[in-house]
Parts: C-alpha cells; structure tokens; sequence
C-alpha cells in the first residue's frame, strides 16, 4: 500500500464576485447598502487522493477549477469548506522569479527565490553550482537581473525552482520556457525527478507533453472530477474538447 | 509556529538584507541614507526649535537626536509595515510561505539600522562631553520593548489594510500626530502636573524614549518597573496581533 502524498477530500472552493468591489472606508460608508457580491463556484466536492510517486496531470478547459485546486493544494489559498493534506517538503512552480529583485545579481537572486522555497543556506550553498550550470547564464550570474533578457530571467528562475529538491512539485503550465533546446532540457530534469519517486502535479494544455510524461490524468470540468485515470482520458479529452 | 518559522530562517535574513540594501541600491550615497536623513532632520529641529523655545536643555542636539534615531526606527517600521503585505502581492499570490516574514522582516531590518545609528549617538555623547554610563548596558531591554511594540502595530494593520486600504493614510496621520505627543522634542518634564503629561505616560513610545534618554543622556537608571510591564503588555500585544494576522492571512491571496 503506497502512502498518499495529497489528500483531497471534498473540497469546494467559492470565489465572491465583486462588481465593483469597495476597497476603501468611504466606499464601503457610501455603499453599505449595495449587493455585496455573487458566489461562483470555482471547485465542487471534490475528492482526491494522490499517492507518492505519482505523477499527476490536472487537463481541462480554461476556468474548469485546475489552476485553483493547484493553489488550494499550496496553501496559497484556503477552501471554502473541506480539507487538503499534503506529506512531505512541498514547492510549487505557479510563477518563476518569484521575489527577484532586480537590482541585485543573478547570484543574490538564487537565494532570495530559493529562501521564498524554504531552503537554508547550506542547502543553497549546495546547490549554487547545480542552479548555475542549470541556467547556462556562465558569467551573466553576476550583472543585476533587471539587464537580463526575459528568456534568460526565466532561464535562471526555473534553475532555481527545480532544483529544489522537494518531495512534491506542484507544476503550473510553465514547460515552455526558453528554446526549443532549454525546454527540452527541463522535461528530461522533470523525467529524472520523476524516476527519483518525487510526487509531481502538472496542470497544462501541451497535451503531447504530458502524455509522454505522467502516468495519470484527472480530468476537470466545471469544478468537478469528469474521468481519472490512465491515458484513456487524454484521449476521450481530445474527442470532447480536441 | 516557532517550528516553522525557523524552517524559513533563510527567508527571513535575505529579506531583512533585501530590505536595508535594496532600499537605497542605485542611489549615490546608498545605505548612508539611513543616517542622513535622521541627522538632516535633527539638524533642522536644532536649528528652529530654540527659537521657538525660550529655554532649550543644554546639549539640545544631542537631547534630540537621542529621541529622533529611535523614532525613526518606529515611524519607519509603521509605514513599511502597514503597506509591507500589500506591496509584496506578487509573491503571496504565487508562493506560499508564512507571510508573517513580511512584518517581522520590516521590524527587523529596522532595528538593525537603528543598532548601527547607535554610533551615531555614541559620537555625540563623546562630542558634546557626556560621555557613558553602564545603564548603556540596558540598551537592549528597551530595544526589545519598542520591537515587541512596533511588530504588534504591523502585524495588525498590515493584515487590515489589505481590506481597507484607507488604513495607510489614517495611519500615517496617527503617526504624525504621536509625534508631537511623543516626549522627542521637548522633556516630559515640561509637561509635569497637567494632564498632558498622563498622556505621554499612557503613550508606549513616550515611556520607551523617556528609557533611551535616561541611559544615554542623563545617565541615570530607567524606571525599569514600567519598562518590564511594558515588555510584557507588547509581549500580549503581539500575541494578539498575530492571531489576528493568522485569521485574516488566509484571504490575502484572493483580496490583494
């Protein structure tokens, strides 16, 4: 019996709409009155478990719930009703350069990304070289990120973010990054990191890319679990919605 | 809490470090900004004040730039603080980590500018011949009272202000006006028999510069007694404040 990694038991998530959301006291003074808000519901009962070592593929249309279980299973926002538990050192990959300043070096960058990850800096010290190489910047670690090309700033942000070494990665559409060459580069580190019992979860919409790479898809519709399975799905997806 | 915390150790010391160098990072003088301004403004106060005072404390200079390196920290600290959740959208909606780094980073890089401004008192004392007493070496206890003091404020406002986001500017006018009623300018002993003076004494910082003054300009032991109570009341205080900030962090993702 494999252990659960995350465990997602009926979970509904509801975001208010504001239509013109009061944001300061006079606003709120003047409209006590109005409508507040409507509820939309994002996710609905949802339940979910994913063992360790799986590697999970979230597919879906836009606005089915994806993106929002994803952050739900971060913590970055809380359910409306239900609970998430995760087991083990957990990073999610939603933005790279998260906390990049761009004053300072690619070098002091690495560790203001990788302190947001929870990491110490003996752990970064010990990775320094690894998020290095990984990036191909060579001498550019040490100009100021703000000179830094878009490509090159995600190359180093995503150096950072896979190299984190947690025990659960939680993905956010972010496999296209860089060249045809560097992108090819982070699905074989996603491939290594998947052979090394790492429990991965990948929300996107390369389908040919995550067939190749997860061994299970769920997919969502309208805040609820439509099918969960193997490669089956991706294919009835692709009738419905290809 | 703790546990956590300390897992985001690394997290914490790269802030504080973002907070004192990124501040002044492309300017010319850089982090001596931190000590010029304080002694621009004091150099502005000794200038107009005894004018407008008839009697001024002997060594006014020194007596004020005393009161003005710690208010600094403070007026500092509230305003980063307050604005410090919201200023750091960006990441709290895309990582997760425990936001109360944010105002506790802001205290911090504060404290740690402050700590090294002390210099700037220890040459004044040298310069304008009063020299040092071993009560310097109570110097942290009242650190630690402003600190606890300071991080209850921000903990509470900087969650608030994500909801309504007039607190800054009522807060930045609260500030001002504890300013004046703050003993920084003038000694508390002006005041001494009117209700004034009961005011300052409910008043956190005035209890807490009164402390600064006596361990480095009268050289005198600090009314230690009110300075304990103090600590601990702060002490609740940030208790309170960060059960308050927990319940309201949950929807800073969604709000900011």
């Amino acid at each position: 019996m494999l252990k659960n990694a995350i465990v997602v038991k009926d979970v509904t998530k509801n975001f208010k709409l504001y239509y013109d959301k009061p944001s300061t006291l006079k606003e709120r003074l003047v409209f006590w009155n109005k409508k507040k808000a409507d509820v939309h519901t994002v996710l609905e009962n949802v339940s979910l478990d994913i063992k360790k070592g799986e590697t999970v593929a979230l597919i879906g249309v836009n606005g089915s719930g994806k993106s929002t279980l994803l952050k739900l299973m971060t913590k970055i926002i809380y359910p409306t009703s239900g609970k998430i538990t995760t087991e083990g050192k957990l990073t999610s990959l939603l933005e790279l350069g998260a906390g990049f300043h761009p004053d300072f070096t690619g070098r002091e960058n690495i560790y203001f990304n990788a302190a947001i990850f929870g990491l110490t800096k003996q752990e970064i010290d010990k990775r320094l070289e690894d998020i290095i190489e990984f990036s191909e910047l060579g001498e550019f670690i040490d100009s100021p990120v703000r000179t830094y090309s878009s490509g090159m700033y995600m190359r180093l942000a995503f150096s950072v973010a896979i190299n984190v070494d947690a025990e659960i990665l939680l993905i956010d559409e972010i496999l296209a990054v860089g060249d045809a060459h560097f992108q090819e580069k982070c699905f074989s580190k996603l491939e290594e990191l998947k052979n090394s019992n790492k429990t991965i979860v990948i929300v996107s919409h390369s389908l040919h890319s995550v067939k190749k790479l997860c061994t299970r898809f769920v997919w969502i519709h309208e805040g609820k679990i439509k099918m969960d399975g193997n490669e089956k799905v991706i294919d009835e997806y692709m009738k419905v919605c290809g | 809490m703790i546990k956590e915390l300390y897992n985001y150790r690394e997290l914490l010391k790269t802030n504080v470090k973002k907070e004192i160098r990124g501040k002044y990072k492309g300017s010319f003088l850089g982090i001596l900004w931190s000590f010029v301004n304080p002694l621009l403004m004091t150099l502005v106060y000794a200038i107009v004040f005894p004018f407008i005072l008839k009697s001024t404390e002997p060594h006014y200079v020194t007596f004020i730039i005393i009161g003005i390196l710690p208010w600094t920290w403070f007026t500092n600290s509230i305003a980063l603080g307050t604005t410090t959740v919201l200023g750091n959208a960006g990441i709290i909606k895309k990582v997760y980590f425990p936001r109360e780094i944010l105002p506790i980073s802001v205290v911090t890089s504060g404290m740690i500018n402050f700590l090294i401004s002390c210099l700037i008192i220890g040459i004044f004392l040298i310069c304008s011949g009063i020299g040092f007493s071993p009560y310097i070496l109570l110097l942290p206890v009242i650190v630690l009272a402003q600190y606890l003091f300071s991080l209850g404020v921000i903990l509470i406002t900087s969650a608030i202000d994500i909801y309504v986001r007039d607190l800054e500017y009522i807060i930045n006018f609260v500030v001002n006006m504890l300013f004046y009623a703050t003993p920084i300018l003038y000694s508390p002993e002006m005041f001494a028999g009117t209700p004034i003076a009961t005011l300052i004494k409910l008043n956190p910082m005035g209890t807490i510069i009164n402390a600064y003054r006596d361990i480095f300009f009268y050289k005198q032991m600090p009314n230690l007694g009110s300075l304990l109570i103090l600590i601990g009341g702060c002490f609740l205080f940030c208790v309170i404040g960060y059960f308050i900030f927990k319940k309201l962090s949950k929807g800073f993702a969604e709000e900011v």
